[in-house]
């Protein structure tokens, strides 16, 4: 098993799996630049170069390697609205690998704890609201990513026969929208938030009006990655449940598309017309999602305020425009729907015919990156 | 596709189980076996199907143009409590070898195993084939249930994204010849049997676990086979469809006791041990759409196959499974 036994009494030895995505990089600066590690402690941020974790005997080879105590399990292969309908098989079958191998090669490396990562579009499609954790398995989801949806639901399954079985105490969490720098900002297939930053960046630019798809009534709960950051190590640290929970703002501060396209005007200084196409779709009108269980746990935890979390990422983006990510490979533009993907993972390019499912991603922010923090204090 | 210009060749896998056992009396005693037809029954002897290299390696082996897959790790409802992880994770593996193999080969037609068992604990009744996904399955064995459920998913990912026309048929409780008669990890009517045929031999009380009271379908071993054949011939949907006694043939655990100590000519005293979980109180399904394809097809009434499948056990008790 190698020479470092796992003590439980010792220091973590953290591995986050999923490590170079928006929450990855969130959770990288929390740990480096917050005081987020302790003393003593490891932290390593896989990528998709270390290992591919579709594939079981390099996922055991990365986790024997490092020894890890505790994962944060961020990986999956996720993409937009028009990748995930017409490849719902390979979506299911790859993220399924995931989180089978890592849960396994947790367990088998002795791992004290597991978080894993799923998001809000998981929940049943037919509902009533607000949904909270009890509801995930209640009604099929979605249909446009069923794959995904039911991929991911089942890491909760994992987690409760783990803990049946063997006391292990492995957990996820629920993000609802998460943005932040280094996200995907990529217009037709990038999640609501990146995408109306980057059209009305190129908006600014070209003199033209910003188009905003869909009537921008859906309304939706924005979390900040630094914040998701935060509670992610909160979680990892002091929630002990199974069962997962709801990282969230509470329902008052559900916002409609069409406030966040104007907190995103307001953030950069866009001066030009702001217009509606409601020819496109709109998605989902409401997922509202409780936070109740959050606040109980955590009752002082201080959000930080939409719209200078926007600004932040804005002045992120604006900074950081010819390295941040806008392509999640090449396809026909669709319709964006209004996602509630909560957490931009690494993207992985996804060719269902090859034997590999991933490649490296095309355009990640460059080792030598030298823009400034992106986190300012809060 | 291969197997439309060819006779079949089947290959089914969980060949020597109850069901698989069922199929191949039917396709080499009753004219189930077409012309020029080619049909294998795998067991577990001759490939792990939890390994995706042994997998392939058997469906090289046996180049099949169709696949009744009955494989799985199962058990009674006393298993089942123990060992969900095991029974998620191997039988996620199980069906996904299987079925990713048969795409890769070309394989026209797969029809998996489902059962009445994964559907949702808090439902309306009676349960159809629209329903599997509607709410999480009983906690006992939720993970089989939720490993098996998604075959369904499978199947509609392999027809999305590759025209794949893969199926699945959810049996109610079989019973039948070939089962599993162990008292600990066996099926109800299974276990009962070899627990009368026990307490007679040795002259004591037939202990019953549970009270007796939850109520289900029975459905004869053989009747499923014949079904299983028909599905694999003429059934084309994706969806997949119950095969059942209708909702008026559900009857409590007590009264299938009394048949079979009928059956065996039990005389001793019957008890019934409440300290022992009951497992679920119902899981009623409706058989209305094998009705609308079957309208006249005939069940092997209870008490009958019932007989027969204890007349099986007590001539084959010692290469039963026990």
């Amino acid at each position: 098993m190698g020479d470092r036994k796992v003590d439980q009494n010792g220091p973590m030895r953290v591995l986050v799996t999923g490590g170079t995505g928006l929450v990855g990089r969130a959770i990288e600066h929390v740990v480096k630049e917050e005081g987020g590690a302790r003393e003593g402690e490891e932290w390593i941020f896989l990528s998709s170069k270390d290992a591919n974790l579709m594939d079981m005997g390099e996922t055991r080879a990365v986790f024997q390697k490092h020894q890890p105590t505790h994962i944060i399990h961020l990986a999956a292969m996720v993409g937009g609205l028009f990748k995930n309908m017409r490849a719902n098989l390979d979506f299911w079958r790859n993220n399924i690998y995931i989180n089978d191998n890592v849960l396994q090669a947790a367990h088998e490396v002795d791992a004290v704890r597991v978080v894993s990562c799923l998001s809000t579009c998981i929940f049943p499609d037919k509902t009533t609201y607000p949904i909270d954790e009890t509801m995930i398995h209640n009604g099929p989801p979605h249909e446009s990513n069923y794959g995904y949806a039911y991929a991911k639901r089942m890491i909760d399954v994992h987690n409760r026969a783990y803990h049946q079985k063997h006391g292990r105490c492995y957990t996820a969490v629920i993000p609802t929208n998460v943005f932040g720098p280094h996200d995907n900002f990529n217009i037709e297939d990038g999640h609501v938030l990146p995408g109306l930053i980057h059209k009305a960046y190129i908006a600014q630019k070209e003199g033209s009006p910003l188009v905003v798809w869909g009537s921008g009534t859906p309304r939706r709960q924005f979390i900040y990655s630094l914040d998701l950051a935060r509670l992610f190590l909160w979680v990892l640290r002091e929630y002990h449940e199974v069962d997962p929970i709801i990282l969230s703002v509470g329902e008052e501060d559900e916002v409609s598309i069409k406030e966040a396209a104007e907190a995103v005007v307001e953030a950069l200084g866009f001066k030009g017309q702001v217009t509606y196409d409601t020819t496109k779709s709109d998605g989902q009108f409401k997922k509202t999602a409780s936070n109740a269980k959050l606040l109980q746990h955590h009752p002082n935890f201080t959000f930080t305020p939409f719209k200078q979390a926007l600004k932040q990422t804005c002045d992120w983006f604006v900074a950081n425009y010819d390295n941040a990510r806008k392509s999640w490979g090449s396809r026909p533009p669709i319709s964006m729907q209004s996602w509630s993907i909560a957490v931009t993972w690494c993207s992985w390019r996804s060719n269902h015919n090859s034997p590999r499912p991933f490649s490296a991603r095309s355009q990640t922010t460059s080792p030598g990156n030298t823009s400034s923090s992106p986190w300012q204090q809060v | 596709f291969i197997g439309e210009t060819e006779p079949m060749r089947v290959l089914v896998t969980g060949g020597s189980g109850l069901v698989g056992k069922a199929i191949e009396h039917v396709v080499k005693q009753e004219g189930g076996c077409l012309e020029g037809e080619q049909w294998t029954f795998l067991s577990s002897k001759e490939a792990n199907l939890v390994d995706l290299q042994q997998t392939r390696a058997v469906f090289e082996k046996y180049r099949p143009t169709h696949v009744i897959h009955l494989a799985a790790k199962v058990g009674g409802l006393y298993l089942h409590m123990k060992e969900n992880l095991h029974f998620l994770r191997d039988n996620l593996r199980i069906n996904d070898n299987v079925l990713q193999t048969s795409h890769e080969r070309g394989v026209t037609k797969v029809v998996s195993c489902l059962s009445s068992c994964i559907f949702p604990d808090k439902t309306t009744y009676p349960i159809d084939e629209s329903m599997i996904h509607n709410g999480p399955p009983h906690d006992s064995n939720f993970g089989y249930s939720h490993a098996k459920r998604m075959i369904d998913i499978q199947n509609r990912g392999y027809f999305a994204q590759h025209g794949r026309r893969y199926t699945a048929v959810i049996p109610t409780n079989v019973y039948g010849p070939y089962d599993n008669f162990n008292f600990e990890n066996g099926h109800v009517l299974s276990a009962l049997m070899h627990k009368t045929y026990a307490a007679k031999k040795e002259g004591t009380p037939l202990q019953v676990w549970g009270s007796g009271t939850p109520r289900r379908q029975f459905i004869y071993s053989l009747d499923v086979a014949r079904l299983f054949l028909w599905v694999l011939r003429e059934y084309d949907e994706i969806d997949p469809i119950i095969l059942s006694v209708g909702e008026e043939e559900e009857l409590p655990i007590k009264d299938a006791v009394e048949m079979i100590a009928d059956a065996l000519d039990f005389k001793g005293q019957i008890v019934f041990d409440t300290s022992k979980s009951d497992g679920q109180m119902k899981k009623t399904a409706s058989n209305a759409k094998l009705r609308r394809y079957l309208p006249d097809f005939t069940f092997t009434p209870l008490s009958e196959g019932i007989k027969k499948t204890c007349d099986w056990f007590v001539n084959n008790y010692d290469i039963a499974r026990t």
